[in-house]
């Protein structure tokens, strides 16, 4: 498959800290792949879909989406490729709370000027497929955690971008409603080939990737594949490894 | 006494730390002292006093002045503290679950309120000595007291000691509030203290129905009063129409900041293709949140836009009104009667005395011959002055009749005053033809143009008919009302029938203007006649004897303004600041700097806009009324007129847009440091 993302020797270094966030990360991303970042805290999960994002700058190495290389875009360009063709899911669901969770779904579709009929039938379609459909009229402050958290998915899905990001989106979530989230977001992934980029603590969720990248000290230090694996046995390999890394430190 | 120790301690290090914090409250705290410094500097100013308070005028409206300044520095300190407040109650959380009690919380917080107060007092009175300076010596320049300005002090003892117990009483007020808000906010809510769930809210139909309907019957009501005898203003009493017209404006502007506004930015949601763009979506759903938590701010903005928007208005009418009057109460730079040509040459030698350059400087004398008529429709002016009520008959100035002069000199006059372009159109006149001049313009549109008058004088009857109506008298009102401007040979002929019933002579030229000596002399010369006239005199008299109320009010007004400014100052960066985060989601989401910037410039303008447009039309409309009911109506119906209402106005704008640019930058400031 067309690789859609690629990470060269990425490095980041905060202010005068001698120790990076980031050492010399190197990977690419296929088109339609669905992968996993793991690790501990301060390990550099965040930081790099951060870089990846464009939402922070490498202080060396490159990343490129599309042969892209972000490095060149300037704050404005940034932010109109982000526009284009990048979505978020947050831990902390970020909705706007004075808007309706139909409006707050429809803000990136008014960013591509999409016309009020096709904003109106995606938000619909997405909804039902969200199962958020009786939910539209109603404001973040009225939807139950998870509720918000799949309206913040379908607003990051529904401009159809070709790269999620989503950081912890089952961190504040119950084990149900983490895995009705999970479920949407891996028919996204299936369906509409969306790449995803997921930082996850839980071993549950990364198991819906297909990929997963261990990190340590800002370093990719393991990474599993999923290949033809059940989702369970994958989740057992998941457990161990970490399980190891746990012991090993 | 080691814990206020170790708590003072805190304070000092909690302002020293965060300094760019407080330096707002700081500045905006120092800001009021300098203005209350310099108030009260002025009030306890005896040499000013003495000099434009003649009976204790002054005295008096600075006393209801201070009323309101006092007044209003409460509101705004405890105003800009609420606001500080809560942007740390997060920290006083944090406080509270440490262990500290609330005294203890309540103690820091005094402690920094001591400490901000005592700074901006230091501040406000090294400010407020030089304001008062530039303030006196401004006044004593424009109304020429001559005030020798190193005799006033920069810091008069009794004013740094009045506003030193005045920022002491506004410490307790603000411990207070504080001790107040700490004792009604649980720990939960200091712990935990999030924006309110949002949830959806109805408006309805009919309260914003009501709020327009109401504020457009207000005005509907007040624009009644242009129709004269027949006005609702006339009929059922100026106080109580105007108080009907109030309470209606003051309800419906509630109404309609509360219900009308919100309901229709939720009505235009449903125009798809305007809402769903990448600002509208943003901002419809923002005003609505917003309007719903700051009504009531909104609302008392509003009103304390309309009041100090229409005191100004009605000010600056009230102030320009009689001066621009002065060119048809007192048209000539001087004007009076003699008895004899010998007095001319008196007068002449009087001029020569007081003036250096006689050059430019036009003597006129104006024979004026009465004359009477039976017609039918004479025009008010025919009996003018001749009403005497009963008991007072021996008051009456005037007997009833037409005061005629020569078209020549009528025109002659017109040119020395500068109306060239008026003797013009004046053009010329038969026999059987006149101009009437008049005091006051029709009512109800009637004019007397084409009016026959049959003038009697001895023996002789002329008939004219009224070639023109004209309000470009060239004669003071004082010397003559009912004009009526004839041809030189009818004139003429009426003057060999009697005696003029009056010789006026008018003076005019640079030399004249403002030469108060020559104005005394010829006062003295006069006897103090009541028919000598100064243009410039009488204008110099309505400035002195009007400016120090203007100061004052002036003054008040300008507070209100800086009040309105401030506090949407505020209330604009502490919204700004609590959607922070939203801004940062739009941001990662592909909103670029030039879009979220367009974001916040829109809302804020929302907010400068409703107090500002709504305040503009209650003092357009209050300044309708004012003119119409209260003023008398010398110079006629023109829009002309409403240009003092519209710089003062324009002087409101401009402080608006001033404290509207302050607040964008300082919520771009906000936001922008976020991502």
């Amino acid at each position: 498959m067309r690789t859609i993302l690629k990470a060269n020797h990425v490095t980041k270094i905060y202010g005068k800290r001698q120790d990076p966030s980031l050492r010399n990360v190197s990977f690419k991303a296929a088109e339609g792949e669905f992968i996993g970042i793991m690790g501990a805290s301060g390990s550099g999960k965040t930081t790099l879909l951060n870089i990846l994002s464009t939402i922070d700058t490498p202080t060396s190495g490159e990343v490129w989406i599309h042969d892209i290389s972000l490095r060149s875009l300037s704050s404005s360009g940034a932010a109109d490729f982000r526009r284009d063709n990048l979505g978020f899911i947050f831990q902390e669901y970020f909705l706007l709370d004075s808007l309706t969770v139909f409006e707050n779904i429809a803000v990136p579709l008014t960013l591509q000027r999409e016309t009020p009929e096709n904003i109106e039938k995606r938000i619909r379609d997405l909804a039902e497929r969200f199962g958020i459909a009786s939910q539209l009229n109603k404001y973040p402050g009225e939807l139950s955690g998870g509720q918000r958290q799949r309206a913040s998915a379908a607003r990051a899905i529904v401009k159809k971008p070709e790269i999620l990001f989503a950081d912890e989106p089952t961190g504040a979530l119950d084990s149900s409603s983490a895995a009705e989230l999970l479920n949407a977001l891996h028919e996204a992934n299936t369906d509409l080939h969306t790449t995803i980029l997921m930082v996850t603590h839980d071993a549950y969720a990364a198991s819906f990737a297909d990929r997963i990248f261990i990190f340590q000290d800002g370093c990719i230090i393991r990474e599993l594949q999923k290949e033809r694996a059940s989702r369970r046995s994958f989740y057992e390999l998941i457990v161990e490894e970490t399980a190891k890394l746990d012991t090993d430190r | 006494m080691n814990i206020l120790m170790n708590t003072f301690s805190m304070a000092f290090k909690n302002l020293r730390k965060n300094l760019s914090f407080y330096s707002l409250y700081l500045v905006s705290t120092a800001f009021v002292i300098t203005v209350f410094f310099t108030f009260t500097s002025f009030s306890v100013n005896k040499i000013m006093l003495e000099k434009i308070s003649v009976d204790g005028r002054v005295e008096t409206m600075c006393n209801t002045i201070s009323v309101f300044l006092i007044i209003f520095v409460v509101f705004y300190m405890s105003y800009s503290n609420r606001f500080f407040l809560r942007r740390r109650i997060k920290e006083l959380g944090i406080y509270a679950l440490l262990g500290y009690r609330k005294s203890a919380i309540l103690s820091l917080l005094a402690f920094e309120n001591i400490l901000v107060c005592s700074g901006a007092y230091i501040l406000g009175i090294l400010a407020g000595g030089f304001a008062h300076k530039g303030i006196v010596s401004l006044i004593s320049r424009l109304l020429r007291l001559g005030i020798d300005n190193s005799e006033i002090l920069f810091w008069d003892l009794a004013a740094v000691s009045k506003t030193a117990l005045f920022v002491c009483a506004v410490v307790f007020v603000l411990i207070f509030s504080n001790g107040h808000f700490l004792k009604k906010t649980p720990l939960m809510n200091l712990v935990r203290f999030e924006k309110s769930a949002e949830k959806k809210m109805k408006f309805h139909k009919l309260p914003a129905l009501l709020g327009f309907i109401m504020i457009l019957g207000g005005y509907i009501l007040a624009l009644d009063i242009l129709h004269g005898g027949s006005s609702v203003w006339i009929k059922a009493g100026f106080y109580q129409t105007g108080f009907a017209a109030m309470l209606l404006i003051v309800c419906g502007t509630t109404l309609f900041i509360a219900s009308c506004l919100p309901y229709i930015m939720e009505q235009s949601k449903k125009q798809r293709r305007k809402f769903y763009t990448d600002v509208k979506i943003i901002t419809t759903p923002n005003f609505i949140y917003r309007i719903r938590s700051n009504a009531r701010t909104l609302i008392m903005l509003t009103l304390l836009s309309a009041a100090a928007l229409t005191v100004s208005g009605v000010m600056a009418l009230t102030l320009y009104y009689p001066i621009a009057a002065m060119s048809r109460i007192a048209p000539s730079e001087i004007e009076f009667r003699i008895e004899d040509s010998r007095q001319t040459d008196e007068v002449k030698q009087i001029l020569k005395k007081h003036i250096s350059d006689t050059r430019g400087v036009t003597l006129i004398r104006t024979d004026i011959y009465k004359v009477t008529s039976d017609s039918e429709n004479l025009p008010p002016e025919y009996n003018a002055g001749t009403l005497g009520n009963g008991e007072n008959n021996e008051d009456i100035l005037r007997e009833a009749g037409f005061e005629c002069i020569p078209h020549s000199q009528y025109t002659r006059l017109l040119e020395v005053l500068g109306k060239q372009s008026v003797s013009g159109q004046a053009g010329s006149l038969s026999d059987n033809e006149c101009i009437l001049i008049k005091y006051l313009p029709d009512a109800d549109s009637k004019s007397e143009q084409g009016n026959r008058y049959v003038l009697q004088s001895g023996n002789t009857k002329k008939t004219v008919t009224v070639k023109a109506v004209s309000m470009d008298n060239a004669i003071s009102f004082a010397n003559s009302i009912g004009t009526l401007v004839l041809s030189d040979s009818l004139y003429a002929e009426i003057s060999q029938n009697q005696v003029p019933s009056a010789s006026i002579v008018s003076l005019n030229g640079k030399a004249l203007e403002d030469n108060e000596e020559l104005y005394q002399a010829l006062s003295e010369y006069l006897k103090g006649s009541p028919y000598l006239q100064g243009h410039s005199h009488r204008i110099n008299e309505l400035l002195y004897m009007n400016s120090s109320t203007f100061l004052l009010i002036g003054f008040l007004v300008i507070l209100f303004f800086i009040a309105v400014g401030s506090i949407l100052y505020f209330n604009n960066i502490s919204a700004v600041m609590d959607s922070r985060a939203d801004y940062e989601i739009l941001w990662k989401i592909g909103y670029g700097e030039k879009r979220l910037k367009q974001i916040i410039r829109k809302q804020v303008r929302t907010f400068f806009c409703i107090p500002f447009v709504l305040g503009f039309l209650d003092c357009i409309f209050a300044a309708i009324v004012y003119k119409t009911g209260l003023m008398q109506n010398i110079l006629g119906s023109s829009l002309r007129q409403y240009v003092p209402v519209m710089i003062a106005v324009s002087l409101a704008a401009i402080i608006y847009a001033v404290y509207y640019f302050l607040t964008v930058r300082a919520c771009y400031k906000t936001v922008f440091p976020a991502f």
